[in-house]
C-alpha cells in the first residue's frame, strides 16, 4: 500500500444505504429550491438594471433635514410609550395562562396542550396583521398599536414563561411539597425565585422587540413613528425619510444595547 | 414514632421495597445502610408519600394511610426531610428557606404576602440557632457552602417542628468535615427535642459513629438490624455482598433482584 493519497472524511464512512438516503434528500432539497425560486423573477439584470434607481434614492436622502426632529419628538414618544404598554399587557396576560402551560406545573394535558395552543396562535399571527384587526375594531390611533403588540407579544412570553418554569431545579420543589406546603405555596416559594431571572430577562427582550415592532406600526395607522416614515415617503420627501430611519436606529440600536446589557446581568444573579 | 410494617414498593416489573418493616422511636437515630439503589430513598420517600406504596402500612405519629389532600399535607408537615443536595431554594435568604418549613401552618393569604408572623421568625431564627448559622439568615442560600447548606436544610426541617425527620444521603456530597458536623446537628436535635430521626447513609464509619439503631438493606431487603457494636463483617457481607472476607457460598446464596429508586 502506497503512502500516499487523499482521504475524505465528513463523518463516519457511508454504506451504500447512507448514500442511497443522502441521495434522496439531496434531490429532494433541489426540487424544493427549484419550485421556490421559480415564481420569484429572480434576475441578476434587473438588479443591475434597477441599482442607478436605489443610488438616485439614497442620493435624495441627503442631506437629512435636521429640521424634520422637531415634528418627530411626539411621535418617538408615543412609540416608546406603545412599547412599553404593550409590554406590560402582555406580561399580564402570559402570567395567570403560563403556570398551564408549563409541563410541570399543568393541571392536566388537555389544558397543557389547549393554552401551548393559545400561545401560538397569538405568536404564529404577525403584529402587523393583528394591527389591521384592531385599527378596524377601535379606530385609528396608537390604542390600537397597543393591542396589537399586547397579544401578540402575550403568545411570546406565555412560551417563555413557561419554558422557565419547565427548567426550574426540581429538588427545592420536591422539598417544599415535603414539608406539607399547599401547591400555591409551593409555586410562591420554590418556582417563582427560581424562574424569576429568566422571566424578567424574557420582558425585557420583548420591550425591545417591541419598540421595533412599534416603529413599523404607524404604516397601518396604528400609532408611533412609523406613520412620519410612511407619509415622508409618499410624500417624496426623502430628506425627512433620512431622518426618520435615523432616529428609528438610534432607537433600535440603544434598546438593543441597554437591554442586552441588563439581561446578561440579570441572568448571571 | 415511625412504624414501618410489611412494606413494599414495585415500580412495574422492578421491585424496590419487600416486606420492610422498621419502627424508630422519639429521640431515636436510625441509620438505614446499604449500597445505592438497595431501596433506601424509596424507603424514605413511602414514609412521607413523596412515592406511593405498593403494600404494607406506614404510620408517623399513630396516623396510617391519609385519605385526602389535606390529610396528606398534614402527614407531611409533622414529618422533616433532608435531601441529599440539600434542595435549599438558591436565590431566597437563609431565613425564607427556613420560614418554608412554617409554610404548612400559616395561613396562605399571609404567606402569599410574603408576611411572616412573631411566632414563625421566632421560631425560624432559633432553628438556625441550632445549627449555628443564626448570623448569616439573610445571606443568599447559594453564598453559603456546601455544609452550611445542609445545616440550613436541618433547620427548615426543624422548623416544621416535626416528631420524626427523614435524611436521604445527607453527607453524600461533603467533606468529612463538614459530615460530621451535619450528622452532629442532626443526632443534637433529635437527643434534645425528642424526634425520631431515620437515616440514609452509605458509609459504614458514620453510621457506627453516629447511629443509635442500624438498619441494613439490601436489594429492598431487610438483611440486618442491630446496634452499632453487632455490625460485624459477617453482617457487612449480607448488606454489601462482594465485599472482602466473605465466603463463595454467602456470595452464591445472595439474592438478586431488579432493583430501582426513583430519583426525583
Amino acid at each position: 500500500m502506497k503512502d500516499k493519497g487523499l482521504t475524505f472524511i465528513v463523518g463516519r464512512p457511508w454504506h451504500a444505504v447512507q448514500w442511497l438516503w443522502g441521495g434522496v434528500i439531496f434531490a429532494a432539497v433541489a426540487a424544493i429550491l427549484a419550485w421556490s425560486g421559480r415564481d420569484l423573477n429572480l434576475s441578476l439584470a434587473e438588479l443591475m438594471k434597477g441599482l442607478p434607481w436605489i443610488g438616485d434614492f439614497i442620493l435624495r436622502m441627503f442631506p437629512p433635514n435636521w429640521g424634520f426632529l422637531d415634528r418627530l419628538v411626539q411621535p418617538v414618544m408615543e412609540t416608546i410609550q406603545l412599547a412599553i404598554w404593550g409590554t406590560l399587557f402582555a406580561v399580564l396576560l402570559a402570567l395567570p395562562l403560563c403556570f398551564v402551560a408549563a409541563r410541570n406545573l399543568t393541571p392536566s394535558l388537555l389544558m397543557f396542550h389547549a393554552a401551548r395552543q393559545v400561545f401560538n396562535l397569538a405568536r404564529g399571527i404577525n403584529e402587523l396583521i393583528f394591527a389591521l384587526i384592531f385599527v378596524a375594531a377601535v379606530g385609528l390611533g396608537p390604542f390600537a398599536g397597543v393591542l396589537a403588540l399586547t397579544v401578540h407579544g402575550a403568545g411570546m412570553l406565555g412560551k417563555f414563561f413557561a419554558e422557565a418554569i419547565e427548567e426550574v431545579d426540581p429538588g427545592p420543589v420536591e422539598a417544599l411539597r415535603a414539608t406539607g406546603a399547599s401547591p400555591l405555596q409551593v409555586i410562591v416559594f420554590a418556582v417563582l425565585p427560581q424562574a424569576l431571572p429568566a422571566w424578567i430577562a424574557a420582558t425585557l427582550y420583548r420591550l425591545e422587540v417591541n419598540l421595533r415592532a412599534a416603529t413599523i406600526l404607524g404604516m397601518v395607522g396604528a400609532g408611533g413613528i412609523g406613520f412620519e416614515l410612511y407619509s415622508s415617503l409618499k410624500l417624496f420627501q426623502y430628506e425627512d425619510t433620512a431622518t426618520c430611519v435615523i432616529v428609528i436606529l438610534v432607537m433600535v440600536m440603544s434598546a438593543d444595547y441597554v437591554s442586552s446589557r441588563l439581561r446578561a446581568r440579570i441572568l448571571a444573579r | 414514632m415511625i412504624e414501618v410494617h410489611g412494606l413494599s414498593k414495585r415500580y412495574g416489573d422492578l421491585v424496590a421495597l419487600v416486606d420492610v418493616s422498621l419502627q424508630v422511636g422519639a429521640g431515636e437515630m436510625l441509620v438505614v445502610l446499604g449500597p445505592s439503589g438497595a431501596g433506601k430513598s424509596t424507603l424514605l420517600r413511602c414514609i412521607n408519600r413523596l412515592v406511593e406504596p405498593s403494600g404494607g402500612e406506614v404510620r408517623v405519629g399513630g396516623e396510617s394511610a391519609p385519605s385526602s389532600r389535606a390529610d396528606l399535607r398534614r402527614l407531611r408537615s409533622q414529618v422533616g426531610m433532608i435531601f441529599q443536595d440539600h434542595n435549599l431554594v438558591p436565590r431566597l435568604s437563609v431565613l425564607k428557606n427556613v420560614l418554608a418549613g412554617r409554610l404548612s401552618r400559616m395561613p396562605l393569604w399571609l404567606s402569599l404576602l410574603q408576611l411572616f408572623r412573631a411566632e414563625d421568625m421566632r421560631i425560624a431564627l432559633d432553628c438556625l440557632r441550632r445549627v449555628e448559622l443564626e448570623e448569616r439568615a439573610w445571606s443568599r442560600a447559594d453564598r453559603l457552602s456546601g455544609g452550611q447548606q445542609q445545616r440550613v436544610g436541618i433547620a427548615r426541617a426543624l422548623a416544621q417542628q416535626p416528631g420524626a425527620i427523614l435524611a436521604d444521603e445527607p453527607v453524600a456530597s461533603l467533606d468529612p468535615n463538614s459530615a460530621r458536623l451535619v450528622l452532629g446537628d442532626l443526632k443534637r436535635a433529635s437527643r434534645e427535642l425528642g424526634i425520631a430521626v431515620l437515616c440514609n447513609l452509605h458509609q459504614v464509619g458514620y453510621a457506627m459513629e453516629f447511629a443509635d439503631r442500624i438498619v441494613g438493606i439490601h436489594a429492598g431487603r431487610v438483611v440486618f438490624e442491630g446496634t452499632p457494636d453487632a455490625l460485624d463483617d459477617r453482617a457487612l457481607g449480607r448488606i454489601y455482598p462482594g465485599r472482602s472476607g466473605k465466603s463463595p457460598q454467602e456470595a452464591a446464596s445472595e439474592e438478586v433482584s431488579p432493583i430501582t429508586e426513583q430519583m426525583s
